[in-house]
């Protein structure tokens, strides 16, 4: 029983590449990026120019793509759910019945929808999973806070909210974690995970959430408290070792950007969407 | 010596004020004075760890006071300055690492307190020196022994330049070779740094180390002293639920043989001696 | 309920960038009524061997074989296996998850379908022997414990059980020592007037001296010594090579042979360290 295994966003993965080399800065504002363009994109060509992009990334970075997909395993059934309802559910006038049942019917422009949402999702995730991977969490700090800094001008508590935002995605291992201890000691005195149907997994599963909350909360409270201790409030007058720096591999990794999005952008506008 | 931190008539309950409070520390008065290497021990529950807390204002008096080199740790104005003079290495070495590497982990406690960069990077480094990590510099966290991990803790207390360190049982968990490393480098950090260091621990071999020692039971005090004063009252030491060190129980067995071991021997070395006088 | 383990291999995050092997090809065999102590440096798989034992874990390769059954095996009933292997996790936030005390202590007893009665007498039992007052702590929040008394609260959960087997992680860790002597004989008296099989990992030599009969030495995942506790700590070298050390007795006996005095290699326990010295002052007083 291992369910960490397949967590890999929040993990980082250490390393001496291009990409773990750049300045947090950015690879946050290319994350960013593409994160919005993802949330425009509606044909097919699009999507393919990602997959290149992110396996081009994945590569540089020498991040085996099998272990940076794996993260997508625990969501696929969700997907998969979500896919079959904007299948059944969705509709334009004039679209084409694939197929009906009962009272139900798939028109071509719900498969399309289908596709290009679970594609969102798919990818959305993969791009974040990247920058964790190849940005340790305290450069993430130091990268978001330097961005978020002209907020703070206007009053923004900048600071705490880049702590409650890495808190969070470290939350989402810290859960993994707890998870996984809680099934190992709830199986040790006798209740089968690993046995019987699906059913009987799923019922099981049940009185492992409120442990499960309560266990990780009280870690990220420890979490909290180790580091008051070390003097830590809210990041007010906190100072930095390293100092971040833009060098010319920057520079380039923007100009590649910028010419990637107008890339995407030029086909957002020109090819005629797929619904 | 002068007191640098001072307790008096310090009481503490969890939940006060609900129905099921847990007093945890009655009218406890003690000093804990610059310079020493302390040990306090007590059977499980007895409140080392709630006495420990107030030391720098992870827990504030109930009633009585407790004062940090004259600041109270009630007043929310001493805070920031009472945690710069007591650092704090708890037992569980997983739950206070913050960062993924090490010396951005030991990094952390100094950007705290607002150091210019070259100043941080020069008390990272004086860290690593001191306790023997150079060598795991850029390691990543996760790829650690418990030891290490334990070694790495201490030193993001020590790269703030405590005038104290607390540690909560800091080799509870560890193998016989990490726990040597750490009380040796506690010892070093003592006598080499003049730091002084409260040490929680129910190891017996651990507190003869020590320089003084407070025995705690149900939340008060109920011994002080010496090691070796302290291990010399037979009943009470079982009764509040401690042990003698091997030697002393060695060295016990021995004089009922009527081989002439003095009193209060505590430890390997004085026991080795002495017997090899009588050869 | 014999043990076996055949050479056993497991590696953790096994596919991904992170794998780790910490365990290659061990063999071993533990039998009923058997006290093994499992020792070894920290990282070198002790806890990962020996959640194999319960099926927590399943080997990359090789077998592990519980009463002549494959774990690995489909038909393998795991939930009967666990009623029958105890199993004490090295850190006691790992293994408490209900609310309080009571209810956690209660939680392998009821997943048995014991009758309520019974499971209130289990509970009231276990309790008594780690010694945690029933009034006070029944009802306790398990985060409302200082470190000792969720290791006690930890130990009382899996002695409810009631198993045949019980696999001991490093327990008395973080025990006063007069607790430390309380769950000790506790073990002890299960493992004599029950004739359950005990393992029990320790990164304490002095208790692992005084309990074991037999010791398997761990190290980098991979059996170095497995042998009769005398036997083992003979290798004083080896062991305090790979990061272990001679119980605290022993450290003084050697450190007195080297001084001249004559004295067996081993010795366990204070009782016999006291006769060989005092036999030893006394040979060497007629010699002289
Ligand atoms: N969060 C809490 N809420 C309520 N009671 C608590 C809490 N933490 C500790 N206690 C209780 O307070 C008392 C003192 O606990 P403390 O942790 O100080 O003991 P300790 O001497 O450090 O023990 P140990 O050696 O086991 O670590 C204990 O009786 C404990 O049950
Ligand atoms: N869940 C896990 N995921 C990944 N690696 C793990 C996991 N648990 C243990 N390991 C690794 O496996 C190795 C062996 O760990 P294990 O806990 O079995 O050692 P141990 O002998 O019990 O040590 P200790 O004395 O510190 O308890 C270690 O290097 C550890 O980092
Ligand atoms: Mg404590
Ligand atoms: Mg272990």
């Amino acid at each position: 029983m291992e369910l960490t295994k397949n967590i890999t966003l929040g993990v980082y993965l250490p390393g001496n590449t291009l990409i773990h080399t750049l300045d947090p800065r950015t690879k946050i504002v290319a994350t960013a990026l593409l994160i919005t363009l993802l949330l425009f994109i509606k044909s097919y060509l699009a999507y393919v120019l990602f997959l290149i992009l992110i396996i081009a990334i994945l590569i540089i970075a020498t991040i085996p793509p099998g272990y940076a997909f794996c993260g997508l395993k625990p969501m696929l059934p969700i997907l998969l759910l979500m896919w079959i309802f904007q299948l059944f559910l969705y509709s334009t006038p004039g679209a084409t019945v694939i197929f009906s049942w009962w009272i139900f019917s798939a028109t071509d422009a719900g498969l399309h929808m289908g596709n290009l949402i679970s594609m969102r999702v798919l990818f959305l995730f993969t791009v974040t999973t990247i920058l964790t991977l190849t940005t340790s969490i305290v450069s993430l700090t130091d990268g978001l806070e330097s961005l978020l800094n002209p907020l703070k001008k206007i009053g923004l508590p900048t600071q705490e909210l880049v702590m409650t935002m890495i808190i969070a995605l470290r939350f989402v291992l810290i859960l993994a974690e707890e998870l996984d201890k809680i099934i190992k000691a709830q199986m040790a005195r006798g209740v089968a995970f690993d046995r019987g149907n699906f059913i009987q997994k799923t019922r099981n599963l049940f009185p492992v959430f409120l442990p499960l909350f309560i266990n990780a909360f009280k870690r990220a409270e420890e979490l909290i408290v180790a580091m008051e201790a070390r003097s830590y409030s809210g990041g007010k007058g906190r100072t930095k070792m390293k100092t971040l720096h833009m060098g010319r591999l920057d520079l380039l990794a923007g100009l590649f950007m910028l010419l990637f999005s107008v890339l995407v952008v030029y086909l957002i506008l020109t090819i005629p969407p797929a619904i | 010596m002068n007191p640098l931190i001072e307790v008096a008539n310090l009481s503490y309950s969890y939940r006060a004020g609900s129905g099921n409070e847990v007093a945890a520390l009655k009218d406890i008065t003690m000093k804990v004075f610059e310079g020493e290497l302390l040990a306090i021990t007590g059977r499980n529950g007895s409140g080392k760890s709630t006495l420990a807390r107030h030391f720098n204002c992870l827990l504030t008096p109930v009633s009585g006071s407790v004062e940090v080199d004259g600041l109270s740790v009630s007043d929310k104005c001493n805070v920031a300055s009472i945690r710069r003079q007591v650092g704090m290495v708890f037992q569980n070495p997983d739950n206070q690492l913050v960062s993924s590497i090490v010396e951005e982990d030991i990094a952390f406690g100094p950007e705290n307190l607002g150091l210019p960069a070259e100043e941080i990077r020069r008390r990272v480094d004086w860290a690593l020196k001191t306790l023997n990590l150079k060598n795991l510099q850029y390691e990543s966290l996760n790829q650690l022994s418990e030891g290490q991990k334990q070694l790495v803790a201490i030193a993001g207390v020590l790269a703030m330049k405590p005038r104290c360190i607390v540690l909560d049982e800091p080799t509870a968990h560890l193998d016989p070779r990490s726990r040597r490393e750490v009380i040796k480098n506690a010892l070093r950090l003592n006598r080499e740094e003049g730091i002084t260091i409260v040490l929680l621990t129910h190891f017996m071999e651990e507190v003869t180390h020590c320089d003084r020692m407070i025995v705690m039971d149900m939340g008060e005090i109920k011994m002080e002293g010496s090691p070796r004063e302290v291990f010399d009252s037979e009943e009470k030491i079982i009764n509040l639920g401690l042990d003698f060190p091997v030697s002393a129980k060695l060295a016990e067995g021995l004089r009922k043989q009527g081989i002439r071991i003095p009193r209060k021997t505590i430890n390997a070395e004085e026991l080795i001696k002495s017997l090899c006088q009588l050869k | 309920m014999p043990i076996e383990v055949n050479n056993l291999s497991y590696s953790y995050k096994k596919g991904t960038p992170f794998e780790k092997q910490v365990l290659s090809n061990i063999n071993l065999k533990i039998n009923d009524g058997e006290f093994v102590g499992i020792i070894g440096p920290t990282q070198a798989g002790k806890t990962t061997l020996a959640q194999h034992f319960n099926a927590l874990l399943v080997p990359d390769q090789g077998r592990v074989i519980v009463n002549g059954v494959d774990l690995a095996e489909k038909k393998a009933d795991l939930v009967k296996l666990r009623h029958n292997v105890g199993y004490v996790f090295q850190n006691p936030d790992y293994q408490l998850f209900e609310p309080t005390v009571g209810e956690d202590i209660a939680f392998g007893p009821r997943n048995q379908n014991l009758p309520p009665k019974e499971i209130e007498n289990r509970v009231l039992e276990a309790m008594a022997q780690v010694g945690l007052d029933y009034d006070t702590f029944n009802k306790r929040d398990i985060f409302a414990l200082s470190g000792g008394q969720k290791r006690r609260a930890a130990i009382a959960g899996v002695l409810a059980c009631k198993p045949q087997i019980m696999i001991l992680d490093d327990v008395t860790a973080g025990l006063d020592p007069g607790g430390r002597k309380e769950i000790i004989n506790v073990i002890k008296k299960l493992h004599h007037e029950q004739e359950i099989t005990t393992i029990y990992i320790s990164n304490s030599m002095d208790e692992i001296a005084a309990l074991a009969e037999r010791i398997i030495v761990l190290n980098q995942g991979q059996v170095l010594f497995d042998d009769q506790t005398g036997e083992v700590f003979l290798h004083a070298r080896k062991l305090i090579d790979i990061g272990l050390e001679l119980p605290e007795v022993m450290n003084i006996t050697t450190r007195l042979i080297e001084a001249g005095f004559n004295l067996p290699g081993a010795i366990l326990s204070i009782d016999q360290a006291v006769h060989a010295i005092a036999a030893s002052l006394q040979k060497g007083q007629v010699d002289a």
